[in-house]
């Protein structure tokens, strides 16, 4: 136990020391390319927060709450993702399908509203009824690439990666020639009925009531991990894969079910882009998301508890850094630049010299 | 071998208070003092972790020390790089011999001072001198023959030789019979009797005591990289070497031998073979019974097939040919959680690989082999209090040093980590353990509490299969011994036998049919 809180501790020290020196080499970048490099980086930092403000007329009031909004509303998103990346991790399997699971659920349960209630089945079971079929089709698809590796040896990587293709031109497909609206200007599905929409917490914001599942996912995802057989087999495959199959465990079913389970949380990220966010799915949903995922999970170290504030911190940035676009003469590309370095300094602590945290390691 | 050096002449090689504490704070040698005669086989003794490697890194130039300092004849020495040690006249036969395989052993002993004619290796040349040195020295190899060819006792006499090449005076070895066959180890042992006959010093670093007792001439104990014993050889008993090492006495393991013959087999494994990749077999006709309450050792080199025997016996991998039952139950060919079922433990050879999850805790790793059964686990949910239960059991029952069932194993040390490995298995109840290594780079003190458990294992009716490269802790431990060659049995001992007759067969060729089943006559009996 001490070795772990000493452990914990010497890593929060990295964490800090390596967030620290992200923002000043970020600062260093701004005011090379800006006239006004510090206005321009306190956008960047605070452009994401509401601003309280106050009149005579309306008293104190909040602003720029959208904004806010899409900070949360991102960060559930990428919580999702994130634990869908970490689950396969923590059994070493480097399942980079994120993406494709998240588009079939996110299709899977569009189609479900759509239909639903066509078929007179009841209103109240619409919601549960789009949810299991977005988490089925997720589990579905995250099976396939540990069946290909325990059955063909096929690598995860790959073939993870080339089922993302499939399942999203098979998305495209389905909008776009199955699904679409013919009264919308572009290729988009009708509007989900009423029933299938999560209602918003926050005015002004897709903020939705999907928001009190994501610490229901983490707690599901992290007792999984803790709590279950299934969950120890998938740690001692990740930690030493050889050492459990000495010790008989059933390290193939261990694999298959980490990405499928996976793919289960990717479902809740697409359930919450269909039924929350957009209510409609159009036909240009950008790839990709899923990547962000993975760094979500990298941050966090694959630790479940840990998902949710990496998700935070990286919606919050990305929500700075597009105020910091919009805002201030600083270019798009420079603002990735700083988003990006920010990142690689926080996941590439350890490569900080030792002194600078105060460890000796 | 009698000395007679006045005290006017300095000594050979000596450390003066000599320290050394790592960037990390790791204090590894602590005012440590030796010095080595000229002529002498000097031994550097103590366990895993005490400062012999870091001794022998600062007087080959690879660390430098913190304080004190390094006098070769009596003049300080600054060894700031291995070429300064080379140029001092000091040369290094590392642990894992670094040989070009490809390369003729006259090219791997000049490589890196080749003779040349006109910027041309002289290859004539190369093998003139490399014989006249091997033939000097008494250490015989070919020079022109390739390495790859070579065994492993042959490529040690090339690396020594190529220490004498670059004019070394003091020959460091590290543990170097660690992959010898016994015979093998004789003949290095003769010839480094007729290099210090020549006025070769070497510094032998070991933690046999055997090499300290019968082949040194003096010797210099560490422990905790503290200097805590130095003497001539012959003056001590082993058992007070023991207490200089351990730091307390050890009193020794009395094993009662168990006479098994005319017994019932408990395990039975006949015919067993395996076919590696290239088709060649590397097992072949394995037979062998083991009653319950019997010990059979399994003698043999590294690599000899004893591994691929552990993971077919285990359950790991399945046999091409014949196979093996535990009271009539087969546990070859079924995976190992069946093999487990029907009653086998196994102790891997290499438990970092395959023993432990080394990042997680003693607990995690305690419940491996009983983790999906009840009280630890119901209806796919692990019972937390029950794993914490079952760790502190273990840890109180094998004595292992740690904080808590929720320490790290890999921070563990060998020893500690070793004995939750056999307290898991042994806590399985099983009906035949197989315990591959199971003291393999463990102190002392643990190895003779671990040996201790597999004998009460044994005196509770299992049956054992000791798998060890360690000839000694074969006879110790084992009621019958079989000798293992190239995946065949090719002897069969009775547990008191002589261990150069063992010694012999383990280097000798194939003897057709032996087996060690518990009616088959023990070598040399059967003649009789």
């Amino acid at each position: 136990m001490m070795a772990q809180t000493q452990e914990a501790s010497s890593h929060a020290r990295r964490l800090k020391a390596a967030v620290g020196a992200a923002l000043l080499a970020g600062l260093l970048i701004t005011a090379l390319v800006s006239q006004e490099p510090l206005r321009a980086y306190l956008i960047l930092l605070t452009g994401a927060l509401p601003e309280i403000g106050w009149s005579a007329e309306q008293g104190w009031q909040l602003h720029r709450m959208v904004r806010f909004g899409t900070v949360i509303e991102d960060a559930v998103t990428l919580t999702f993702l994130g634990l869908a990346v970490a689950l396969p991790f923590r059994a070493r399997q480097f399942s980079l399908g994120a993406d494709g699971q998240m588009f079939l659920a996110a299709l899977a349960a569009a189609a479900t509203s759509l239909f639903w209630l066509r078929t007179g089945a009841p209103a109240w079971m619409l919601l549960p009824a789009a949810a299991c079929a977005a988490i089925m089709t997720g589990f579905a698809w995250g099976l396939l690439p540990g069946l290909l590796k325990l059955r063909c040896g096929a690598n995860e990587m790959v073939t993870s990666l080339m089922l993302n293709l499939i399942a999203v031109q098979f998305y495209r497909l389905a909008v776009a020639d199955w699904m679409a609206d013919p009264s919308a200007g572009y290729q988009v599905t009708p509007l989900l009925p009423e029933p299938a929409v999560f209602s918003t917490l926050l005015e002004h914001t897709n903020v939705t009531t999907l928001l009190f599942a994501v610490p229901l996912a983490v707690a599901a995802a992290a007792l999984l991990l803790k709590r279950t057989t299934l969950g120890y087999e998938i740690r001692v495959t990740g930690s030493a894969p050889a050492f459990a199959l000495q010790a008989g465990l059933p390290v193939g079913r261990a694999m298959v079910l980490s990405i499928a389970a996976g793919g289960a949380f990717a479902a809740l990220a697409g359930l919450h882009i269909s039924n929350g966010l957009l209510k409609r799915l159009p036909v240009d949903l950008n790839p990709g998301l899923g990547y962000d995922g993975l760094l979500v999970a990298l941050l966090a170290r694959n630790e479940p508890r840990a998902i949710p504030w990496a998700a935070l911190f990286y919606a919050y940035l990305r929500t700075g850094a597009q105020a910091m676009e919009r805002g201030t003469d600083v270019s798009r590309e420079t603002v990735l630049v700083i988003q990006a370095l920010i990142i690689l300094f926080v996941v590439a602590d350890r490569l900080l010299p030792a002194r600078w945290t105060g460890s000796r390691t | 071998m009698m000395k007679t050096i006045s005290d006017t002449i300095p000594p050979r090689l000596e450390l003066r208070a000599v320290s050394k504490r790592y960037a990390n704070g790791t204090l590894a040698s602590d005012d440590v003092s030796l010095s080595v005669r000229r002529g002498d086989i000097h031994a550097l003794v103590g366990e895993n972790g005490a400062g012999k490697s870091t001794v022998m890194k600062m007087l080959y130039g690879l660390e430098q020390p913190s304080a004190g300092t390094i006098l070769l004849d009596g003049a300080p020495l600054a060894l700031r790089a291995p070429a300064d040690a080379i140029a001092a006249g000091i040369g290094l036969v590392p642990q894992h011999l670094q040989l070009v395989p490809s390369f003729t052993v006259a090219q791997n002993v000049v490589l890196g001072g080749e003779p040349a004619r006109f910027g041309i290796l002289d290859r004539r040349a190369a093998i003139e001198k490399v014989g006249e040195l091997s033939r000097r020295f008494g250490l015989e190899v070919d020079p022109s023959a390739p390495v790859a060819g070579l065994s492993l006792g042959e490529r040690q006499r090339v690396e020594i030789l190529k220490t004498l090449y670059r004019g070394a005076g003091i020959i460091l070895l590290d543990e170097p019979t660690a992959v010898l066959t016994p015979s093998e180890a004789q003949a290095l042992f003769a010839a480094l009797r007729s290099l210090t006959g020549q006025g070769v010093t070497v510094l032998l670093i070991t933690h046999k005591l055997s090499e300290v007792l019968e082949v040194s001439d003096r010797f210099t104990v560490l422990r905790a990289g503290r200097v805590t014993g130095q003497a001539d050889a012959a003056a001590v008993t082993a058992a007070q070497l023991t207490e200089m090492i351990v730091g307390r006495p050890l009193a020794p393991l009395q094993v009662a031998r168990s006479i098994a013959r005319g017994r019932a087999a408990l395990v039975s494994a006949r015919g067993i073979g395996v076919a590696g990749p290239d088709g060649a077999a590397r097992l072949q006709d394995i037979c062998f019974d083991i009653a319950a309450g019997e010990i059979l050792g399994i003698a043999a080199v590294e690599g000899n097939g004893q591994g691929l025997l552990a993971d077919v016996l285990a359950g790991l991998r399945p046999s091409d040919r014949g196979g093996a039952t535990v009271d009539g139950q087969a546990v070859t060919g079924v995976g190992v959680r069946a093999a487990r079922a029907a009653g086998v433990g196994a102790i891997p050879e290499d438990r970092l690989h395959n023993g432990v999850a080394a990042d997680m805790s003693i607990a995690d790793n305690a419940i491996a082999g009983a983790y999906h059964r009840r009280p630890l686990s119901r209806f796919g949910w692990l019972n937390p209090a029950a794993a914490q239960a079952m760790a502190s059991r273990l840890i109180e029952r094998f004595g292992v040093a740690a904080r808590g069932p929720y320490q790290i194993i890999g921070s563990l040390s060998g020893g500690n980590m070793q004995k939750v490995v056999m307290g898991r298995e042994i806590d399985g109840a099983p009906r035949f353990m197989i315990a591959s290594q199971p003291t393999r780079g463990v102190d002392l003190g643990a190895a003779q509490a671990l040996r201790r458990s597999l004998v009460e294992l044994r005196d509770g009716g299992a049956a054992v299969l000791l798998i060890s490269s360690d000839l000694d802790e074969v006879l110790e431990l084992s009621d019958r011994i079989a000798v293992l060659v190239q995946g065949r049995i090719v002897g069969h001992f009775n547990g008191g036998a002589d261990a150069a007759a063992i010694g012999a067969r383990m280097t000798g060729g194939h003897q057709p049919g032996t087996s060690a089943t518990l009616d088959a006559p023990f070598t040399g009996e059967a003649a009789a």
